[in-house]
């Protein structure tokens, strides 16, 4: 059963691309068909996505401006799925986080800019973490199940965040539900013309940052530990209620920082579509199951997305198709994706026939 | 006093649809399935009962193409949470994006904001019954609702006894509390969690019928179930999957969002706080459950779940 290390790579490459891909190409598949239900030509409209969103500079730099929160959203959902702890707050917590930093953005103020723009992301991820750490506690001393908590508190999350839009923090000028604009001196600027920020950079750079934590650090070890086998790692003497807490704070500040940058970058107001429709943590659970909770593959995942997104938000001014599309695309690429068609032990054909059981 | 009136009545009417969600949801969570998609079922069923008494006429039919549909659903969840193994929480997350997309997406493709079955009057389904309408306070509660809704409260009997009178109920807590010991004496665990799943994914489109067609008269609005599928989880956690106490908790989370309805004329926003309600008390009834369960264990440190 020994395997060569050049073996063992290419067969992780292979099962990695057919567990990714093969969902995708499903997925537009069953969005190809509802577009053609409607009577329009689904490869004109994925072709017009692909042109829009890569082939033209505008659409290139705006592609690379939303991905800059999904990054960090994926890699939020990637660092606590790959240890079987699950994360499902990270929508709640970028969107506590986006909020709390628009406060800060708004009503502090006689600042430096730099200043300014960094208190905001980390009064973000401050936010993100507090919030994370409820689950988390529960988790590591009363053992309650965080799947169900982080979910639920997001929906807790949302009514209190849009409770307190709609009150207190009301910006009373606007004519609809907002809190007031950010200041100039907290918002990131535009770089040549174009949506493009210094927001992304700070992405990448913590995408180093959780690269190295999970290539070289002892946490990627644990975390890999525990991810396949909790029982085992916790036998052999490694402190897991530790780890949980570990996880969930880091998970926690990389949403309130997708949160707070999404404020600074391109909302700089919070209003009830703030996370738009999914939404930043929702997004991020799809980048990290098709980027198969692998830092370097998250990247590429997010990048994907964004183009999908970018490229169908303007789809709609050329083509008859509503941009709702993409959520269809989305919701079944999650579905695809939440199968592991092939895992080291079995292939496709034995998930198949042993799965009555 | 007409307040209280109007909050009983509207409490009456907004548990009915979280109710009829637990009843059914209740047969996935005892056969140890966790089945979120609740929510975006709820929803296909609203619109599809709505866009089907437009279309058609018939609200009857309409009831029942939109059970065919969201059976289709369960099926599709069953297929890859259970026979193809996926994690049943990203399958359901999954179902819930896809329903939320999809119905935004028709009613762009007909160019609607909402859809409004306005052949669909929902005061002509409204039953006055005579004597009990003429008990003061509770009267005017419990009498004028439509037969769906009376439906739902008489359905908390009806699932009792499906649930611990006949052998799927047994067969169902069977699988849920020891799938091994079930699968060994014979039962087939999977055929049994599809059925639990599908007697979710009907009453998910009684639910959502009850939503659009009773509660709002005959509209469908993007999103609407708005949470309604997640107070029903927690509804069903709080009450152990048990018919009865699940569906006091839904009553309970009804009369709570009927409060944040009626109150928000003297409250203003602050009414919207009580919809934050039910999620805070699912977290604390985990937490009570969970320190209860492990103090009398003797399993040392965390399991794979």
């Amino acid at each position: 059963m020994r395997r060569t290390a050049g073996r063992k790579g290419s067969f992780r490459l292979r099962t990695a691309l057919f567990n990714s891909v093969v969902p995708v190409l499903m997925a537009f598949a069953i969005g190809a068909i509802i577009i053609a239900a409607i009577a329009r030509n689904p490869f004109a409209t994925y072709g017009q996505m692909i042109s829009k969103s890569l082939f033209d500079p505008e659409g290139l730099m705006r592609t690379l401006h939303v991905a800059a929160p999904l990054i960090l959203t994926g890699l939020a959902i990637a660092v606590t799925f790959k240890a079987n702890v699950f994360n499902m707050g990270v929508e709640g917590q970028a969107v506590l986080g986006g909020f709390f930093a628009g406060i800060v953005g708004a009503h502090a103020g006689g600042m430096a800019p730099a200043f300014h723009v960094a208190i905001c992301l980390v009064t973000g991820i401050g936010c993100g973490v507090l919030f994370a750490l409820v689950p988390a506690v529960l988790k590591a001393f009363f053992k309650v199940n965080e799947m169900v908590v982080t979910l639920m508190l997001n929906y807790a999350a949302s009514e209190v965040v849009i409770f307190l839009s709609e009150g207190v923090f009301r910006d009373k000028a606007a004519g609809y539900v907002a809190t007031p604009m950010i200041r100039e001196s907290a918002m990131f600027t535009k770089m040549g013309g174009t949506d493009f920020t210094a927001f992304f950079f700070i992405s990448l750079a913590v995408f180093v940052l959780i690269l190295f934590i999970m290539r070289r650090g002892r946490l990627g070890y644990e975390i890999d530990a525990m991810g396949k086998n909790l029982e085992f790692a916790e036998a052999t003497g490694m402190k897991v209620w530790k780890k949980i807490l570990i996880i969930m704070i880091l998970s926690g500040a990389l949403s309130g920082l997708a949160g707070a940058g999404w404020m600074q970058s391109e909302r700089f107001r919070y209003t009830p579509g703030f996370s738009g429709s999914p939404g930043l943590g929702w997004d991020g659970m799809l980048i990290s199951l098709l980027g198969a909770h692998e830092p370097i593959g998250v990247v590429v995942a997010a990048l994907f997305y964004s183009a999908l997104k970018v490229g169908m938000s303007k789809i709609e001014l050329f083509t008859e198709v509503p941009k709702e599309i993409v959520s269809v695309i989305q919701g079944s690429m999650i579905l695809f994706l939440s199968v592991k068609y092939i895992t080291r032990s079995r292939g496709l054909r034995s998930l198949l026939r042993r799965g009555e059981s | 006093m007409v307040v209280v009136n109007k909050i009983l009545y509207d409490a009456v009417l907004s548990a009915a649809p979280i109710i009829l969600c637990v009843l059914g949801g209740m047969y996935a969570h005892r056969a140890n399935v966790l089945n979120i998609a609740l929510e975006g079922m709820m929803l296909l069923g609203a619109f599809f009962c709505c866009l089907f008494t437009i279309l058609l006429g018939n609200y009857l039919l309409a009831l029942v193409l939109a059970m065919v549909i969201t059976t289709t659903v369960g099926l599709v969840f069953s297929l890859f949470g259970i026979t193809l193994r996926g994690n049943v929480i990203i399958v359901g997350l999954a179902i819930n994006l896809f329903a939320s997309a999809i119905t935004a997406f028709l009613l762009q493709v007909m160019g609607r904001a909402e859809l409004v079955a306005s052949n669909h009057t929902v005061s002509n389904l409204r039953i006055q019954i005579p004597f009990i309408r003429d008990i003061p306070l509770l009267g005017s509660a419990l009498s004028g609702h439509t037969p769906l809704t009376w439906f739902s409260y008489v359905a908390i009997l009806l699932m009792w006894v499906l649930m611990y009178k006949t052998r799927f109920g047994v067969y169902v807590r069977v699988v849920g509390e020891n799938e091994e010991a079930a699968r060994a004496v014979g039962i087939r665990t999977g055929v049994i969690k599809y059925a639990a799943i599908t007697v979710g994914a009907v009453s998910c489109a009684l639910a959502g019928a009850s939503l659009a067609m009773d509660d709002l008269g005959g509209i469908f609005t993007r999103d609407m179930t708005a949470g309604r599928g997640f107070i029903a989880i927690a509804a069903i956690f709080c009450g152990r999957g048990k018919p009865g106490a699940s569906s006091l908790y839904a009553i309970a989370f009804g009369l709570a969002r009927s409060l944040a309805l009626n109150l928000s004329i003297y409250a203003g926003s602050a009414a919207r706080l009580f919809n934050a309600v039910p999620y805070v008390i699912i977290v604390l009834v985990l937490l009570v459950a969970s320190v209860v369960k492990n103090r009398n264990s003797r399993l040392r440190g965390f399991q794979n779940e």
